[in-house]
């Protein structure tokens, strides 16, 4: 089945550039309805009012970080099933166990491009 | 101080000998005086002697101070808290101001290029025309961010130099005190994460895939924790 590409993706990131790189991205992409959230809880917050078809979430902020938002996503029993994709500027082998233990969907590492965000996101949700 | 030891002992044996004989209410002030004669001559050697020792620690202890207080001088504590640091702090301030307003300017021309209508071709030609120039003119934050970083630069190499020059002149007096950590600092330690990684150390992209490839299962990941 085809990605639906007006589906609501959830841009996680308390750095205001990071956001509009990811979104402008995800433009390119096809991608037509993207929202975004400062840290965690705000994100939180957004995916108890509506369902989000993705979410790709940076793990450095506060007072949430991405991997405490991953824990709340996957401890719900309704936001249980969202895919989730972390993106951190730093990479250490146990960081990338932890998320994939918490049930993370995929990873990046910054900087990345375009061709990269595509592939994992088809990873997640399958070819569009 | 034995040979006056041995000479005051007897002596200290006698007195004390004729005062066990007596009792105790009809002690006379002139035997606990000639008591206390004996005993402060007894002791005086002794006092001698630790004097010296005493002397001597004192004056080491002396030197040192002296030698780190001229370090700590050396190290200009109120020029590094008024200039160096502030100075540095500065700098860093400027930096990340004029990385972000050279992004916002970058970002705002590649997002009015990526709008733009290609129908109208001469609109089209100026907008991306306009929209470069405007590109390169943000990216000379580049050599002015250098410059900026440089100087904080020298400031730290300053600062190493000066703390390794009070480092070595204390030596190895120095005990190093376990530093308690605070909640938010065991939080931070537990959850975030440290920036990014320098070149050659953390694992990048592919490495990243075959992680998450290679451990499929939860067993896997298990026993990666083991």
């Amino acid at each position: 089945m085809a990605v639906d590409l007006s589906m609501p993706v959830l841009v996680v990131d308390d750095y205001k550039t990071m956001i509009r790189i990811i979104r402008n991205l995800l433009k390119q992409l096809g991608f037509t309805n993207v929202d975004d959230a400062a840290d965690g809880t705000e994100a939180l917050a957004k995916m108890r009012g509506r369902p989000y078809g993705l979410v790709i979430s940076d793990w450095n902020m506060e007072p949430m970080t991405g991997y405490e938002l991953l824990k709340e996503v996957r401890s719900d029993d309704q936001l249980k099933p969202t895919p989730f994709i972390m993106i951190t500027a730093e990479s250490k082998t146990e960081n990338v166990i932890a998320a994939k233990k918490a049930g993370v969907n995929n990873y990046i590492v910054k900087p990345f491009n375009a061709a990269t965000l595509k592939t994992k996101i088809t990873a997640v949700l399958g070819d569009f | 101080m034995s040979a006056s030891k041995k000479s005051i002992e007897p002596m200290l044996e006698d007195i004390a000998s004729q005062i066990r004989g007596m009792k105790s209410d009809s002690l006379a002030l002139p035997d606990i005086l000639k008591l206390a004669d004996v005993m402060v001559v007894s002791m005086r050697g002794f006092f001698d002697q630790l004097d010296a020792s005493i002397y001597k620690e004192l004056t080491d202890v002396s030197a040192f101070i002296n030698n780190a207080r001229s370090e700590i001088g050396r190290l200009q504590p109120a020029n590094l808290k008024e200039k160096h640091f502030p100075e540095a702090g500065k700098e860093l301030d400027a930096i990340v101001q004029s990385t972000e307003a050279a992004t916002n300017t970058i970002m705002e021309q590649a997002e009015l290029i990526m709008e733009a209508d290609p129908e109208d071709m001469e609109a089209y030609h100026a907008t991306v025309q306009a929209g470069i120039m405007e590109i390169f003119q943000a990216c000379s934050f580049q050599d002015i961010t250098g410059q900026r970083i440089s100087k904080v630069v020298s400031t730290l190499v300053h600062i190493e130099e000066k703390i390794g020059a009070l480092a070595d002149v204390l030596g190895s007096s120095i005990e190093e005190v376990p530093i308690e950590e605070t909640a938010e600092e065991k939080r931070a330690r537990e959850l975030l994460l440290n920036g990014p990684a320098l070149e050659g150390e953390g694992i990048d992209q592919s490495e990243v895939d075959d992680l998450m490839g290679d451990a499929s299962s939860q067993d896997d990941i298990d026993a990666l924790f083991d």
